[in-house]
């Protein structure tokens, strides 16, 4: 049984072994001439300004998940929405209610986060 | 293939997933909402109960085998239903006092207990794990809930971190149950032979029963209890010290049973002589009534672990009943803790939470000294209480097993933790109070009192006729 994991083995040996060979050889064997500007922080071409652990306001976080669920949702409606015509009849009308049910919940879900204002930006 | 008609086999769980859905909606669509949700939970809870009744007897496997309803898994409902009842209704007047009177407690409250239920009726172990995360996350949430104490802060992150950190155990077990036996149906691991001589097998079993242990606080990981009991708001932790185990507890239990895993037997017995002895030992030196009750309740996953280590027929009664006992006089005890806590002073910490509040109770608040005391009493295990017989069916079950030195050194570790519980029974009726200005006047609402009184006589009644709890849910004895 473990005989058939030899494979796998053999491709995570591979892949470290690569990584460390390309990182390896580029420094060993690649020139090096640092200035300011190289060593200084990647910030796509523009100046670094100030620190990265700054507060932000919950807001963003409250849209960011608030964005999460709603999406995940799509991503479990697609599949369904997709494979829905090739359902026979019975199927069908089982997959739509428990669907609708799912819905009605995020739905209820939706309604407290705008009463709550979780989604209003002043 | 499913039917729509399933869904009449599970009431309790749809009323409780309705009423935890429709509470949000009334929390932000009506005004003054909170005495209105409180009302609703209490009804859907009490519907719960009542309609639980109804599957006695039935023996169903639902939803393409998913769900599982069988008797014990009923009495294991019900208690926690009855507990999380008796939280509800003591609920109302410590969320006043504290300040956090909010609709959302009560939603968190019966997602938890739907998850509890999922856990409990799973047949399957990726629903077990559905049913576990879904009462987990409700628990960080409302042991954090009073967000403006240090302590509730701290417990809340500790256990979001360690039962994080339980739940990849356990996701990690059944990762490997399921590559050995190729399902995740319960049903079909069970029916292949030659399971416990695969020694991956036999890891992921025990990883996967890391988890449950650590929610259950058995020994090597029972060190988030003190603390998380401690800084959360009093009635939670009466709530997480019984209804949360309890759901953990009847979810591993038939898998222990059915497994007949005998060969673990030395294992769980070393861990529940761990587990007593750490409990009884050190809840002795606590000064705090919080943290002494949560050692106590470490003290009480050893007993159950002794009729765990026993693995017969007698192992599933007795850890029912004692749970059911267990229910009322810890959640009694938290009750009456938290009726006595001092209202919300601004202040970042519990206040009237010290041992040394208690002395000389009896005299300024009669009531809720011999309620305490009966409490303690069925905790110590002292005879009119069902704290007794739940104690004795559990030894029971371990010397028919022929377990008679577990048994043994149960009782008498058993024996040490009837030391703390006297402790504070004396403080409250032999020693006067030492700060006379401690101000005691407590409000009391019908409420609270209803709840406490509701635990007081299931510890008697249970206690006075343990058959009652037996013929209800159709053990046989």
């Amino acid at each position: 049984m473990i005989d058939s994991y030899i494979p796998i083995f053999i491709i995570f040996v591979f892949a470290v072994g690569f990584g460390i060979v390309m990182v390896k050889f580029s420094s060993l064997f690649g020139p090096s001439r640092p200035n300011k500007e190289k060593l200084s922080t990647y910030e796509s071409g523009i100046d670094p300004v100030g620190t990265a652990h700054e507060r932000f306001s919950i807001k963003f976080y409250m849209v960011a998940v608030l964005f999460i669920l709603f999406d995940i949702e799509v991503v479990f409606l697609y599949p369904w929405a997709a494979a829905f015509l090739n359902f026979e009849p019975v199927k069908m009308v089982y997959s739509f209610i428990s669907v609708i049910v799912f819905i009605i919940i995020l739905l209820v879900g939706y309604l407290y986060v705008i009463k709550k204002g979780a989604l209003k930006w002043d | 293939m499913i039917q729509l008609k399933e869904l009449f086999d599970l009431i309790p769980l749809l009323i409780i997933t309705f009423s935890a859905t429709f509470i949000l909606l009334i929390e932000v669509f009506v005004k003054k909402s909170e005495t209105v949700i409180f009302g609703f939970t209490l009804i859907s809870v009490i519907s719960a109960i009542g309609t639980s009744f109804l599957y006695i007897n039935k023996q169903l496997l639902i939803f393409n085998q998913y769900l599982k309803i069988t008797n014990p898994a009923i009495a294991f409902i019900v208690i926690i239903l009855t507990g999380i009842l008796i939280t509800v209704a003591a609920s109302k007047q410590y969320l006043e006092k504290e300040n956090i009177n909010f609709g959302e407690y009560y939603s968190l409250l019966l997602f938890a207990v739907m998850g509890m239920m999922i856990m409990i009726l799973a047949n399957d172990i990726i629903i077990i794990f559905i049913g576990l995360e879904l009462m987990s996350i409700c628990f960080y949430v409302l042991v954090g809930f009073l967000r403006m104490r240090k302590k509730s802060n701290e417990g809340a992150l500790k256990y979001l971190l360690l039962g994080m950190f339980m739940t990849g155990f356990i996701l990690y077990g059944m990762a490997l149950i399921y590559g050995i036996t190729g399902s995740t149906n319960l049903t079909v691991i069970y029916s292949n032979p030659k399971l416990f001589t695969n020694f991956i097998f036999i890891t992921g079993v025990a990883l996967f029963f890391i988890g449950f242990l650590f929610k259950i606080g058995v020994f090597p990981f029972q060190m988030w209890i003190p603390d998380v009991y401690d800084g959360a708001p009093t009635i939670v932790s009466g709530m997480l010290s019984t209804a949360g185990k309890i759901a953990a507890i009847g979810t591993i239990l038939p898998i222990i049973l059915t497994l007949n895993m005998l060969n673990f037997r030395m294992v769980f017995s070393i861990a529940a002589i761990a587990t007593m002895l750490y409990g009884n030992v050190i809840a002795i030196a606590q000064t705090n009534i919080k943290r002494l009750l949560a050692y106590s309740s470490i003290a009480s996953a050893g007993y159950i672990f002794v009729g765990v280590a026993a693995m017969n027929e007698f192992a599933m009664k007795g850890i029912a009943y004692y749970l059911a006992a267990y229910t009322f006089m810890q959640l009694g005890a938290f009750i009456i803790v938290s009726i006595l806590e001092k209202k919300d002073d601004g202040s970042r910490d519990y206040k009237n939470i010290d041992l040394s509040f208690y002395k000389g109770l009896g005299k300024r608040n009669p009531v809720m000294a011999i309620y305490m005391t009966l409490f303690l009493f069925s905790l110590a295990g002292i005879p009119p209480f069902a704290g007794f017989w739940g104690k004795y069916y559990l030894f029971y079950a371990a010397i028919q097993s022929n377990l008679i030195w577990l048994s043994v050194v149960g009782i008498i570790l058993s024996l040490i933790g009837v030391y703390y519980y006297l402790k504070v029974t004396v403080y409250m009726w032999f020693t006067e109070s030492e700060d006379i200005a401690i101000e005691d006047a407590v409000s009391v609402s019908g409420f609270g009192i209803t709840a406490t009184s509701l635990a007081v006589i299931g510890t008697i009644v249970f206690g006075i006729s343990p058959n009652l709890f037996f013929k209800m849910f159709n053990f046989i004895i």
